[in-house]
C-alpha cells in the first residue's frame, strides 16, 4: 500500500519542483534513489538541501540532479521511508537507498469496502506487514502470518504438508455450536482456503478484529475478517519483472525418541505387578525372558547389526514354548520413517506494468514440497498459481477491471489404509520396540514403512478458478460507485487407489515352521546361522509366511475410490462512496452498498473393489462390489449496508455502520436481522494543548468501538427434526438394509447467535515515527449462543436439543510495539513485538453446577484435576511379613494400610486389582476430609479437585528483529505461546497406556518408579488398558502436558548486490539469502515426542479422532533450511 | 444516459432476493414429512436390526457377539487372576447414542435410553398414521413391531440394572419431572413389558414378506427368552410366585406358537448352525444375520476359532464335566467305557456330540486351558493352523452367517418355563414335552466328521429315569438340573450363561473357592503330548510354572526332573480366583456422576442396592 502512494505523490513532488525552480548554484550533483528493500528506483523522492529551500524530486528512474556546495547536506525524504541526510563533500554522484520506515503516519489501511488513513482508523484493524511473507520457505500465507499480528491466532496442528493451519481471531472459541473461523476475503470475495493464494500475489493484508470494523461484512464476519488484496499492476509507466526462487530442505523438528529395551522393562514390570507372565499384540510377546535376552542382544549385537539389516531367526527373535513369537532385537522407527532433508522448491514470477491508462499484473507461481516421510513412493504437495489482473480507464468517469485467478493444488500421499483413524503413523507409535521392520530372507516384513512404500499413491487435487469483473464509476468528483462480480469455482478430486500387499506376515499370531527346499526342518544356532539338527544349541527355525493382504488392519479390500466435488460461489459487491468536506474541517465519507453470495456444492463418490491390476487401479479394471454416494448442499447470504465516517479536522473521528443481513440458514421468519456498530476516535496529539509534546509525540489516539453481528455459522438443519438416511450393516435379500434414523431432537425457536464486541484501543507514535505502540482491550459477548439445552438427563434418550440458551464472554487484549532506527553509518535496526491474550468464560447456561458442564463462570478450556503430592514410597505403608497389609478405608474401600494413620486414603480412585502402593501417585487432600475423591463433581462439592490448567493458548507472543547494513540484512522471528496445558491421550503421553501394544517414549521408559529409582518422575508401571485417565493417571497436575513453547520461526540472512553492480547487467535488484524456518523450538514436554502446537485428533484427513485422537501420533512437524534468490528488472 | 445504463445493470442482477434465501437442506428427510407410507415405516424399523439382531456383530465389534463378547461366566478360565466384577460404582455409566454398547460383566446395555426413545417415537408416529396412511392390519403389525423393540430394550435394561425408570411415551425436553423421575420398581416395568409382548403375540404379522423381516415367530422366540428370565428372577430373587407364573406362562405361550407351527425342526448338524456361509433355509433357524465380503459386511468371530488365534479366556473343566455322556448319563454315572477319563481326546469321544462340535479334540496351546473352542467356524476353517487362512477364516473378514434365533433356544426356554411352572402349581412336565425339546435337540443328525469319529446321538432324557447326578446342586430338582445342563451344552460361548446363573441366583458358581473346577483345565498327559509332538512343555522355561493337579487334589509343579509325573488336570499359568462374588453383583451400579447430576437439579436417582 505504500507503493500505492508513490504515484500521486510523485505529482506532488513535481509541483514542488516547479516551486523551487530557478534557485541554486555551485556544482551539479546527480544520483539515483532506490528502495533499500528491493533496489527498485523510487520516483518522486524529495531531495532538498538542508537549511535551504532548494529542492527537487526524482524522476521515474529514481534519478535526480541538484546543485549544491560540498558543505551542503542533502535530505532525501519520501513518505513511508526513513529520511536520509548525506553531506555532499567532494562527491558529484550521490546514490541513496532509502529504507522503509516500519510505521508511517500516512499509511493507508484497507478496511471493509474501502480504505482509511491509519491515523483516522477507529476500529481494531491490524494491517500486516507483508514483508513477513518474503524470503521464507513456507508453503502458504497462513503459515507465514503466524505470530505477526496480535490477536490473530494461527496453529499448525501437524506436519502434514498441504494442510491448512487453524486460524482464529481473538481467542480459540466463539461458540459451542458453529464455528469460530474468521472470514477470509480475497478482494472482497470469500475463499475456501488461504492455500490457494500465492503469497507473492498479495498486496496487503488487514485483520479486522472488532465488530465495528467487521460488521460491514455481515453475518459471516462474526469472528473477524482477514482481508487480502492482490496486486493490481504498476503505478508507474513501464514494465517491472520480479522473480524469486527458493530451495529448502526439511527435517523433523523434534527428536523422535521411542523406547527400546527400557520400554520392555516397563512392560515386564507392569504385567508382573498383576501376576501375568506375558503380554503382546499381534502375537509379538514380551516376557521377562525376552526382555533379558533383548538386553543381552544390545550388548552383543547392538553395534554389529545395522538398523536396516534383515531380521534373522535365532538371533533376533525366537518362538517360545507357548508358541509365542518373541523379539529380542529392538528397532527404531526413525530409521525407517524419517527422510532427512527432504527438498522443496518454490518459484514465483511477476510481471507488472502500466501502459498509458492500462495497468496490469501477471503472477505465476510454483511450489513443489516433499514430505519427510521416508518410505513413501510419493508424498508431496504441489501448487501452481496463475493470476492476471488488468484495469483501464475508459474515460474520465469510468474505469473497468477484470481478472482471473487460478490455483491448482495437488497433494499426493501413500494410500496405505482406507481409514485415517488408524493409519501407518499410528502404528509407528503403537507397536513396541521388538516389532520388526525391514526384511527377512529377502522378503519385506509387514510394517508401517513397508505399507507406506508399497501403497499406491492417493491424490487430493483442488482446482480453484475465479473470474472477476467490475467497474468504477465516478459520476462527479468525490463520488464513486463500484461494482464487482466474481464467479469462483472449485473442483476437488480425491482419488484413493488401494492395493494388495505382499509381505511376510509379522502380524500373524503365529510363526510358521521353516523348511529347506528338500522339505527338511531348518535348524539354526543363536547367531541365526543354519546348523545341523543335532548340533549343540540347535533350535528349530521359524519364519513368517509370505502373504497377500489388503490395507491394514486387514479390513480394506483392494479398491479404487474416487470422489469429485464441485463448489461454486457467485459474489456480487456493489457499493458507492461519497466524500464531502465542509470548510475543510468537517470531513464526511458516506458509503452504502450491498453484498450477495450464493453457494452451492455437490459431490459424488464411487468405489469398486477387487482390482484386476493392483499396479494400475482403474474402475474398468476391477471386478468387485460397487458403491456410490453423493450429497448436495447450498446456502445464501444477502446483505445491505451503509457507513458514515465523520471527522472534525482529523481530530475527532466518528464512524457508524449498519447492515441488514439475511441468511438461508434459518426458517423464513428469521431470515433477516439488523446489525449496527459504532466507533469513535480522538487524536489527542492534535489538540493545541498537546503542542508541548509535539517534538517527540507524533501521534496519540484513543479509540473505542461497539458493534453487534449475528452469527450464522451453524448447520442449516438446526430447527428441522432431520432423519439421516443410510445403509446399515444388516443384510437382507442380498443387499444392505436402508434406514432412516431417529429424528434429531430440535428446538423450534432457534435463532441467530449475537456476537457483540466492545473494543477500546490506543495508538501512540514517538520520536519522529521511530517508536510506536498500539494497544487494544476487547470484550466479545456471544449471546443467545446455540447450546444443548442444559440439564437434560440421559433418560431423554438423545443429546439435548440445541437452542439459544447460553452466553459466553471473551475478554482479552493485544499489544504491539515497534521501533526502528537508522545509524549514521547506514546500519538500520528494527524491532516488532506483539503480545495477545484472551479468556473466555461462560456467562449463561441454565442452573447447572456440574464442573463437567458449562456452569456459569466456567473458563473455557479449564481442566479439573487432582493436585499431585508426590509418589508414594515404601515407607508410606504398613507391612506384615514383608507384605502390604490391606484394610478397609473410612469411605469403605479396600486399601493398602498407610503408615500414617492420618494420611488421606485413595480407595475411591482404585478399580479392579489396582491398589495404591509404593511408586504410585499420592494426591493432595485439598479439602482435608481424609479421603481423596471428586465429591459430586459440582462447583460447590468437588472434593479434592481443582482447576489445574487450561487447554486454551494464552499469552501468545511474537518478536521480530531485523538489521541491515551495506547490503546485508538479517531477520529473526520468534513466536510462542506462554501458557497452555492439555491432558494427553494415548501411548505418547500416558505411561502404561496399553502395555499389550508396547510402544512408549524413552522419556517414560527411562524414568519410571522402581525400588532402585524412587526419585523417578513417572509412577510404578501399570497397564492402563487403553484408558487415558484413572488409577495413577487421574487428571492431575504432575502429568499435565505443558504445551507452552518458544519457536524460532525464521532466521534469514540476506545480501543484496549493490545497485551499481546490478545495473550493469540490467537488473534492478539481486538478493541472495539463506533462511532457517522453525529451526529451534523450546518446550516443556520433557522429551516426549510431541510437538507443542499439536492438536490431538486433528488432521487434514480426519478433523476429529485422527489416530484415534491420540496425542502426537501424526506426521511429525518439520523444520527447514533454505537458500533463495530474488531478482527484479 | 450511459451512466444510468451502466448503473442499472447491477441493479437488474439483484432482483428476486426473497427466493434467493430459500435454501432448505436438500438431502435429509425430516420427521414432519416422513411418516406418509408404510414403506417409510419399514425403512425406519430397519434401524433397529443391527442393534437387536447382532449375531456375530460387525468387523472387530465384540458386543453381544458369541465367543468374544460373552466370556464372563462360570464356563471360562484365563491365566493369572480371573476377571472380576467391578468393585465399586463407576464414575459415569451412561449413553445417549444409538450404539451397541455392552457391559461384559452384565451381558447387557449401559444406562442408555436412546433405544427406548426410538421405539417410543416409532410407536407415536405409527399411532398418528393410523387410518390415514396405515390400514388396520398394517397398523397392528407395525405397532407390534415398535412395542416389541421397546419390550426388548426394557428387558435388557432390567436384566442389568433391576429397577429402571419406565417411559411409555416419547418424553419431551420440557417434562423435567418425568425425565428426572427415580427408578421404577422392576416388577412394574416388566408388567409393562408383558403388556407389550402380549400385544406382539396377538398383532404382529406371521410373515412380513421376506422371512428375515421380523415376524411373530421370531418375536415369540425372544419373548420366551425374556419372560423365562423375568419369571425365574421373580421366583428365585423376589419369591414372587404370582408374577413368576405370569411371566413363565407367557414364555410357554410364546414357545407354543413356534413349536406348534411346525415350521422348524432339528434337521441339520450342530456345526452347520454356526459355520455355514449361508443359513438361508436352515431348518432350525428362525432368523439369522447374513455376512457378505462383497458388501463389506464381515465379522471376526470365526477367526477366533481358527486354531491360530489365541483364546486367553477358554472353557474350563467345570464346563467340560457338565457335558453329558452319549448314553444320557452324567460322567460319574455313565456306563460308557472311559467315561470317567477327562482328557480332551476321550471326552470328545464319549460325551454328547456337541462336545466334539464345540471344541478341538486335542489340547491346543493357544487356549488358556488347552481346551480350544472351534464352534463358530466350519470344518475346513480349522485346517489352517500355522498358515494364514483364506480371508473368510481370518482377520475380520469372516463371512459365515450368524443364527439370531434358533429353535433350540425356543424349546429350551419353553421346557424350562414349563418345569418351573410345575414347581409353582402348574401342570407337570410330560415325556411329550421332553421329546419336543431336550430329546428333539439330541436327535439332531451328526455330520460326517463326527460320524467318522464314531460319535452317536445322545440317548434321550426319560422322564421316568431322570439321572441323579452326584454333582447336582442340592437346591435344584433333578429334572431342572438336566434342563439347565442341556442349556449349558447347547449355548456354550453364546449369550445365555451369565444371565442364566444370575436369574437362578447362582452367581456363586463363579467363585473358584466354592467351585474349584472353574480354575482348572481338562486332564492332560504332558509326556504323552510331548511324545505326540503336540505340546512340549517339559522344558526349562516351564520349570516352576507348569502345574497339574492330581485326582486327589495334590498339585505337581514341573521342576525339570519330574516330567513323568506331569499328568493331571491342567492348571492354567499363575491362575488365581477372582475377587469375592457378592450379592450386589447381580445388578449393575449406575455412575456416580449420574447421581450427582440429579442432585445438581434437585432430584434423586437411587443407586443400585448394595453399591
Amino acid at each position: 500500500m505504500k507503493k500505492f502512494l508513490r504515484w500521486p505523490l510523485w505529482i506532488v513532488g513535481l509541483l514542488l519542483l516547479i516551486h523551487f525552480e530557478g534557485v541554486g548554484q555551485s556544482t551539479v550533483i546527480t544520483g539515483r534513489v532506490v528502495a533499500a528493500s528491493d533496489n527498485a528506483p523510487l520516483p518522486g523522492v524529495t531531495v532538498a538541501v538542508r537549511g535551504d529551500n532548494r529542492g527537487t524530486v526524482t524522476d521515474v528512474d529514481g534519478k535526480y540532479s541538484i546543485t549544491a556546495q560540498p558543505s551542503d547536506v542533502l535530505v532525501f525524504s519520501f513518505i513511508g521511508m526513513e529520511t536520509q541526510e548525506i553531506t555532499v563533500g567532494n562527491q558529484s554522484t550521490v546514490d541513496v537507498a532509502l529504507a522503509e520506515s516500519s510505521q508511517s503516519l500516512q499509511e493507508i489501511v484497507v478496511v471493509g469496502y474501502g480504505e482509511q488513513k491509519k491515523t483516522n482508523l477507529t476500529g481494531a484493524v491490524s494491517s500486516v506487514d507483508t514483508k513477513v511473507l518474503e524470503s521464507r520457505p513456507i508453503a502458504d500465507a497462513a503459515r507465514g502470518l503466524q505470530g505477526t499480528t496480535p490477536g490473530l491466532n494461527i496453529v499448525i496442528p501437524s506436519g502434514e504438508i498441504g494442510s491448512d493451519p487453524l486460524i482464529r481471531i481473538r481467542g480459540q472459541f466463539g461458540s459451542i455450536s458453529g464455528g469460530a473461523s474468521p472470514l477470509i476475503l480475497l478482494d472482497n470475495v470469500e475463499i475456501p482456503s488461504l492455500q490457494l493464494v500465492n503469497p507473492d500475489d498479495i498486496e496487503s493484508i488487514s485483520v479486522l478484529k472488532d465488530a465495528a470494523s467487521a460488521s460491514i461484512y455481515g453475518a459471516k464476519a462474526a469472528f473477524g475478517v482477514i482481508l487480502i488484496t492482490t496486486k493490481k499492476g504498476a503505478h508507474t509507466e513501464g514494465v517491472k519483472v520480479t522473480y524469486s526462487g527458493n530451495a529448502s530442505f526439511q527435517n523433523i523438528s523434534k527428536k523422535m525418541e521411542m523406547a527400546g529395551v527400557d520400554g520392555m522393562e516397563y512392560v515386564v514390570n507392569a504385567f508382573e505387578r498383576v501376576g501375568s507372565t506375558a503380554v503382546g499384540a499381534l502375537g509379538w510377546y514380551v516376557t521377562r525372558d525376552s526382555w533379558e535376552r533383548a538386553v543381552e542382544w544390545q550388548e552383543k549385537w547392538g553395534d554389529k547389526v545395522k538398523a536396516t539389516d534383515p531380521m534373522v531367526f535365532g538371533r533376533d527373535w525366537y518362538v517360545d514354548e507357548n508358541n509365542r513369537k518373541t523379539g529380542v532385537r529392538v528397532y527404531d522407527p526413525y530409521e525407517f520413517m524419517i527422510r532427512e532433508w527432504a527438498p522443496t522448491q518454490t518459484h514465483n514470477l511477476a510481471i507488472s506494468g502500466l501502459s498509458g491508462k492500462t495497468n496490469y499484473n501477471i503472477g505465476l507461481g510454483f511450489l513443489d514440497q516433499t514430505s519427510i516421510v521416508k518410505p513413501a513412493k510419493k508424498d508431496d504437495f504441489q501448487r501452481y498459481n496463475g493470476s492476471v489482473q488488468i484495469g483501464t480507464e475508459v474515460n474520465k468517469w469510468l474505469k473497468v477491471n477484470a481478472g482471473t485467478l487460478y490455483s491448482k493444488r495437488i497433494k499426493s500421499f501413500p494410500f496405505a489404509n482406507p481409514n485415517f483413524t488408524t493409519d501407518p503413523w499410528l502404528y509407528v507409535y503403537r507397536w513396541g520396540p521388538t516389532f520388526p521392520w525391514g526384511s527377512e530372507d529377502g522378503h519385506p516384513l509387514r510394517s508401517p514403512a513397508f505399507e507406506m512404500a508399497n501403497a499406491n499413491t492417493a491424490t487430493m487435487q483442488h482446482n480453484y478458478a475465479s473470474l472477476n469483473g467490475g467497474l468504477l464509476v465516478t459520476p462527479v468528483k468525490n463520488w464513486t460507485i463500484k461494482f464487482d462480480f466474481t464467479h469462483a469455482n472449485q473442483d476437488y478430486l480425491y482419488e484413493l487407489p488401494g492395493t494388495r500387499f505382499t509381505a511376510k506376515n509379522t502380524w500373524a499370531t503365529f510363526a510358521s515352521e521353516k523348511y529347506d527346499e528338500n522339505g527338511q526342518r531348518v535348524y539354526v544356532d543363536e547367531t541365526g546361522a543354519v546348523v545341523a539338527a543335532g548340533a549343540p544349541g540347535a533350535i528349530p527355525a521359524y519364519e513368517f509366511e509370505l502373504i497377500d493382504y489388503t490395507g491394514s488392519p486387514g479390513a480394506g479390500p483392494d479398491h479404487i475410490s474416487r470422489s469429485a466435488s464441485n463448489a461454486q460461489w457467485n459474489t456480487i459487491n456493489l457499493h458507492t462512496t461519497y466524500d464531502l468536506s465542509l470548510d475543510d474541517v468537517h470531513n464526511f465519507k458516506f458509503m452504502a452498498g450491498m453484498n450477495r453470495v450464493g453457494y452451492r456444492t455437490a459431490f459424488h463418490q464411487a468405489t469398486i473393489t477387487a482390482l484386476s491390476d493392483i499396479t494400475n487401479p482403474q474402475f474398468r479394471l476391477a471386478t468387485g462390489t460397487q458403491t456410490v454416494d453423493g450429497n448436495e448442499y447450498w446456502d445464501a447470504q444477502l446483505g445491505f449496508f451503509g457507513r458514515i465516517n465523520y471527522n472534525f479536522n482529523e481530530k475527532y473521528l466518528l464512524e457508524a455502520n449498519l447492515r441488514y443481513d439475511g441468511t438461508s440458514k434459518f426458517p423464513k421468519h428469521l431470515w433477516w436481522r439488523w446489525f449496527p456498530s459504532f466507533s469513535a476516535g480522538w487524536r489527542v496529539s492534535q489538540e493545541p494543548w498537546m503542542d508541548w509534546a509535539s517534538s517527540t509525540l507524533d501521534e496519540f489516539k484513543i479509540r473505542a468501538s461497539w458493534g453487534s453481528i449475528g452469527d450464522q455459522s451453524v448447520p442449516n438443519s438446526l430447527y428441522i427434526p432431520t432423519m439421516s438416511g443410510g445403509f446399515n450393516s444388516w443384510l437382507l435379500g442380498g443387499s444392505k438394509l436402508y434406514q432412516f434414523g431417529t429424528p434429531v431432537a430440535v428446538s423450534s425457536s432457534v435463532t441467530w447467535q449475537d456476537i457483540t464486541t466492545l473494543d477500546i484501543g490506543a495508538d501512540i507514535r514517538l520520536f519522529n515515527g521511530a517508536l510506536g505502540a498500539s494497544f487494544d482491550w476487547f470484550r466479545r459477548d456471544t449471546e443467545n449462543m446455540i447450546v444443548p439445552q442444559e440439564g437434560i438427563p440421559p433418560t431423554y434418550g438423545t443429546g439435548a436439543p440445541r437452542s439459544n440458551f447460553g452466553s459466553l464472554r471473551t475478554k482479552g487484549f493485544e499489544i504491539q510495539l515497534d521501533y526502528s532506527h537508522s545509524f549514521d553509518n547506514g546500519l538500520q535496526l528494527n524491532f516488532v513485538a506483539t503480545f495477545a491474550d484472551a479468556v473466555t468464560k461462560i456467562t449463561k447456561y441454565g442452573t447447572t453446577k456440574s464442573i463437567d458442564s458449562w456452569y456459569v463462570g466456567k473458563t473455557y478450556g479449564e481442566i479439573w484435576g487432582y493436585e499431585t503430592d508426590r509418589l508414594y514410597q515404601a515407607g508410606d505403608f504398613v507391612y506384615e511379613d514383608g507384605e502390604l497389609v490391606q484394610v478397609q478405608s473410612e469411605d469403605g474401600f479396600t486399601v493398602n494400610q498407610l503408615a500414617d494413620p492420618n494420611a488421606a486414603t485413595q480407595g475411591y480412585l482404585q478399580s479392579g486389582n489396582f491398589y495404591f502402593g509404593p511408586g504410585d501417585v499420592k494426591f493432595k487432600d485439598l479439602n482435608g476430609d481424609g479421603v481423596i475423591n471428586p465429591g459430586n463433581r459440582l462447583i460447590d462439592d468437588h472434593g479434592d479437585l481443582k482447576v489445574i490448567g487450561n487447554s486454551t493458548p494464552r499469552y501468545e507472543y511474537g518478536f521480530r528483529t531485523g538489521a541491515s547494513f551495506k547490503g546485508f540484512d538479517l531477520n529473526v522471528f520468534l513466536q510462542g505461546v506462554g501458557k497452555r496445558e492439555i491432558w494427553g491421550s494415548g501411548f505418547l503421553a500416558i505411561p502404561g497406556f496399553n502395555i499389550y501394544d508396547g510402544a512408549m517414549p524413552q522419556a517414560i521408559a527411562g524414568d519410571f518408579w522402581r525400588e532402585d529409582r524412587t526419585d523417578a518422575f513417572y509412577p510404578r508401571p501399570y497397564d492402563m488398558g487403553g484408558a487415558n485417565t484413572g488409577l495413577n493417571m487421574q487428571v492431575q497436575s504432575r502429568y499435565l502436558l505443558n504445551m507452552a513453547y518458544l519457536r524460532f520461526k525464521n532466521i534469514t540472512l540476506g545480501y543484496t548486490i549493490p545497485g551499481a553492480v546490478t545495473e550493469r547487467i540490467d537488473l534492478n535488484k539481486v538478493r541472495f539469502y539463506v533462511s532457517l524456518e522453525n529451526f529451534f523450538t523450546f518446550d516443556k514436554l520433557g522429551g516426549l515426542p510431541i510437538d507443542p502446537e499439536e492438536v490431538p485428533g486433528y488432521s487434514l484427513f480426519h478433523e476429529s479422532n485422527y489416530g484415534l485422537g491420540r496425542t502426537g501420533v501424526g506426521v511429525p512437524t518439520f523444520k527447514s533450511a533454505s537458500v533463495g534468490v530474488q531478482l527484479s528488472f | 444516459m450511459k451512466k444510468v445504463l451502466i448503473l442499472l445493470f447491477p441493479v437488474l442482477l439483484l432482483t428476486g432476493c426473497e427466493d434467493f434465501l430459500d435454501r432448505p437442506p436438500l438431502t435429509q428427510m425430516n420427521d414432519i414429512t416422513y411418516w406418509t407410507t408404510e414403506n417409510n415405516v419399514r425403512v425406519f424399523a430397519n434401524g433397529f436390526y443391527s442393534n437387536y439382531f447382532v449375531g456375530y456383530n460387525n468387523t472387530w465389534g465384540v458386543a453381544y457377539a458369541p465367543l468374544r463378547g460373552y466370556l464372563f461366566a462360570d464356563d471360562f478360565a484365563s491365566t493369572g487372576k480371573q476377571l472380576s466384577f467391578e468393585t465399586q460404582a463407576p464414575e459415569s455409566r451412561q449413553g445417549t447414542s444409538e450404539s451397541i454398547d455392552m457391559l461384559p460383566t452384565y451381558a447387557g446395555p449401559t444406562w442408555n435410553f436412546a433405544w427406548v426413545r426410538k421405539a417410543n417415537i416409532f410407536l407415536d408416529r405409527i399411532e398418528k398414521m393410523k387410518g390415514t396412511y396405515l390400514d388396520e392390519e398394517a397398523y397392528n403389525h407395525w405397532s407390534a413391531v415398535a412395542r416389541f423393540f421397546r419390550g426388548y430394550e426394557y428387558s435388557r435394561l432390567v436384566s442389568v440394572f433391576g429397577d429402571v425408570p419406565y417411559f411409555g411415551h416419547d418424553v419431551g425436553d420440557d417434562e423435567l419431572d418425568e425425565l428426572y423421575k427415580d427408578r421404577d420398581d422392576r416388577t412394574t416395568v416388566m408388567n409393562q413389558v408383558y403388556e407389550d409382548f402380549k400385544y406382539v403375540l396377538e398383532n404382529m404379522r406371521l410373515s412380513d414378506g421376506d422371512a428375515q423381516y421380523l415376524n411373530r415367530y421370531i418375536a415369540a422366540g425372544f419373548i420366551s427368552r425374556f419372560m423365562l428370565f423375568e419369571g425365574t428372577w421373580q421366583k428365585y430373587h423376589l419369591g414372587d410366585n404370582t408374577h413368576a407364573s405370569k411371566f413363565l406362562e407367557l414364555a410357554v405361550e410364546a414357545g407354543d406358537l413356534v413349536i406348534e407351527s411346525g415350521k422348524w425342526s432339528f434337521g441339520s448338524a450342530f456345526r452347520t448352525l454356526f459355520g455355514s456361509e449361508s443359513l438361508a433355509g436352515h431348518p432350525e433357524v428362525l432368523m439369522y444375520r447374513a455376512y457378505d465380503a462383497g458388501l463389506g459386511v464381515t465379522h471376526h468371530i470365526a477367526s477366533y476359532s481358527n486354531r491360530n488365534e489365541t483364546q486367553p479366556t477358554a472353557a474350563n473343566l467345570d464346563l467340560a464335566r457338565s457335558f453329558i455322556c452319549a448314553d444320557g448319563q452324567p460322567y460319574k454315572l455313565s456306563g460308557l467305557p472311559n467315561a470317567d477319563k477327562e482328557d480332551i481326546q476321550t471326552m470328545a469321544a464319549t460325551r454328547d456330540s456337541r462336545f466334539e462340535a464345540t471344541f478341538w479334540d486335542e489340547p491346543q496351546i493357544p487356549a488358556a486351558t488347552l481346551l480350544y473352542a472351534t464352534k463358530f467356524i466350519d470344518r475346513e476353517g480349522v485346517t489352517y493352523q500355522g498358515t494364514t487362512p483364506p480371508p473368510r477364516y481370518g482377520s475380520n473378514t469372516n463371512t459365515n452367517d450368524a443364527p439370531i434365533m434358533r429353535l433350540a433356544e425356543v424349546v429350551l426356554n419353553w421346557i424350562e418355563a414349563k418345569a418351573e411352572l410345575a414347581t409353582l402349581g402348574g401342570p407337570a412336565v410330560t415325556q411329550a414335552d421332553l421329546d419336543a425339546s431336550v430329546n428333539a435337540i439330541r436327535s439332531r443328525p451328526l455330520d460326517d466328521v463326527a460320524s467318522d469319529k464314531g460319535l452317536v446321538q445322545t440317548a434321550p432324557l426319560d422322564l421316568g429315569a431322570i439321572p441323579d447326578d452326584p454333582d447336582r446342586d442340592g437346591d435344584v430338582l433333578p429334572l431342572l438340573w438336566e434342563i439347565r445342563r442341556e442349556r449349558r451344552m447347547e449355548f456354550v460361548f453364546e449369550h445365555s450363561r451369565l444371565l442364566d446363573i444370575k436369574r437362578w441366583k447362582k452367581l456363586e458358581y463363579m467363585d473358584g473357592d466354592l467351585n474349584p473346577d472353574i480354575l482348572r483345565g481338562p486332564w492332560v498327559d504332558f509326556p504323552a503330548e510331548k511324545a505326540a509332538g503336540r505340546i512340549d512343555w517339559l522344558v526349562e522355561a516351564k520349570e516352576g510354572i507348569l502345574k497339574v493337579e492330581k485326582e486327589n487334589g495334590t498339585i505337581v509343579t514341573y521342576d525339570g526332573d519330574n516330567a513323568a509325573d506331569m499328568v493331571g488336570y491342567y492348571i492354567p499359568e499363575n491362575i488365581s480366583n477372582r475377587d469375592p462374588v457378592l450379592d450386589r453383583m447381580y445388578l449393575a451400579p449406575i455412575g456416580n456422576s449420574q447421581i450427582s447430576a440429579y442432585i445438581d437439579k434437585g432430584y434423586t436417582l437411587t443407586q443400585t442396592t448394595g453399591w
